[in-house]
């Protein structure tokens, strides 16, 4: 019993296409942030000024004697947020794809300024997710110099905060640097925008270091989300199970 | 049991109120740095509250059970509302029977209204379940002793704001009642 029901689902999207209409602004404002910001990684990777000129597309030539194989890793998804909650000690959010449209549990759900939770049950229409507001699990996170770590959450830190804890002296941390998903994750693409960083404490007892991050998704008012499906996900698990289970025969 | 469709009717109005506005509405009090706990006001347990005197503990347990189901799968918990509503209606009768002037089997076809308890008296009565309610409820999800003043604030602060939601409820029903 969870709201990927059809009957609690209903409500939840009748009730989400009215509110829909009110935030038809920031829906799009969000959208043109988001285009930027790909259009501006864009650039980077082809070297070529997108934004100034859009005609410059690259093609890739399907006959080319140098083709270097390129697997798509990440299937995205779109969906809209028909139901959202911030205030519980786990929060789960509802969206209007389901099975029908290929969402599987364990789908990875980004919005287009950051992460925001991972799909744990999927009716035939809807599925609801799990978000990174929950207390019981963690993200394993790094910094831009790759120092990795985990983001957590704990529920008196309230919906515009997560927690990080470092516990190397040496690293320099600064107010205001980003905070990135890494490769070790099953989940999430590696170096995704998490959040920011706010504020800096230093835990006296073992000198590490507690970072208070700003997420960079506002889970206060989500409307679109992209569900990601690693497509080699299982692959991996398998192999890294096999390693995992021939290690421990080893060791008797 | 013509009398039991307003009760129906009752169930449907508060569970929407609650779920479809009330669910989308994140308050917090005030915004200060260590964070205000954001909370939703939960105004569910009134359907609970207000059915009629002569129901017997076994059918408010139930009813309460079935509203708490509901509850749950549109929240996403773990039966915690279930936990809270079935202990405030088992308590519901002994609290009446401590505020009500005459016995409670007197009350013939009657529920729990500011009409036959007076205003001190109901707003006692929902004030207490309610605190129960919402006590219980918060300490099963937060379930830990370390951040005990934020589990008081937010008990505190979504009590008073259900509260204050229930007066503006009975306001609106008890004009209604008083045209007929």
């Amino acid at each position: 019993m969870n709201s990927a029901n059809l009957g609690v689902a209903f409500w939840y999207k009748k009730q989400s296409d009215v509110s829909y209409y009110f935030a038809l602004k920031e829906v799009n404002d969000s959208l043109l942030n988001e285009n930027t910001r790909l259009k501006r990684q864009l650039a980077a990777a082809t070297e070529s000024d997108v934004l100034k000129d859009s005609s410059v597309i690259r093609k890739e030539l399907v006959n080319d004697s140098v083709k270097s194989v390129q697997y798509a890793h990440y299937k995205y998804l779109q969906a809209r947020v028909v139901n959202n909650s911030i205030q519980a000690a786990s929060n789960f959010i509802t969206i209007n794809r389901g099975a029908k449209d290929g969402i599987e549990p364990n789908m990875a759900l980004v919005s287009g300024a950051g992460i925001v939770g991972r799909v744990t049950n999927v009716s035939t229409h809807f599925a609801t997710a799990l978000s990174i507001l929950n207390t019981k699990q963690s993200l394993s996170s790094k910094l831009k110099d790759g120092t990795s770590s985990f983001v957590y959450w704990e529920q008196a830190a309230g919906p515009d905060k997560l927690l990080m804890k470092i516990t190397q002296p040496e690293i320099k941390i600064h107010k205001g640097d980003s905070v990135f998903t890494t490769s070790y994750s099953t989940l999430f693409p590696a170096d995704m925008l998490i959040g920011t960083i706010q504020k800096v404490f230093i835990v006296k007892k073992d000198n590490s270091r507690l970072l208070h991050i700003k997420p960079a998704t506002n889970f206060r008012n989500m409307d679109y989300v992209y569900a990601i499906k690693n497509e080699f996900i299982e692959e991996r698990r398998r192999l890294e199970d096999t390693t995992q289970t021939q290690q421990a025969l080893q060791k008797k | 049991m013509i009398q039991y469709a307003k009760y129906l009717i009752q169930f449907f109005l508060i569970l929407l109120f609650q779920v479809i506005i009330l669910n989308n509405i994140f308050l917090n009090w005030w915004v200060v740095p260590a964070g205000f706990p954001v909370f939703v006001p939960y105004i569910y347990p009134l359907f609970i509250l207000l059915l009629p005197f002569e129901l017997p503990v076994w059918a408010l347990l139930i009813l309460g059970f079935v509203c708490g189901s509901v509850m749950d799968t549109f929240m996403n918990t773990p039966g915690m509302h279930t936990f809270a509503l079935v202990l405030i209606a088992y308590l519901r009768t002994n609290v009446l029977l401590a505020l009500l002037p005459r016995n409670i089997k007197e009350y013939k076809q009657e529920s729990p209204s500011i009409k036959s308890l007076g205003w001190s008296s109901f707003m006692i009565y929902t004030t207490f379940l309610i605190l129960i309610h919402h006590s219980v409820f918060y300490i099963i999800e937060l379930w830990s002793l370390n951040n005990i003043g934020y589990l008081m604030l937010k008990i505190l602060a979504s009590v008073i704001t259900t509260i204050l939601l229930i007066a503006v409820y009975l306001l609106l029903f008890s004009q209604r009642v008083s045209q007929r």
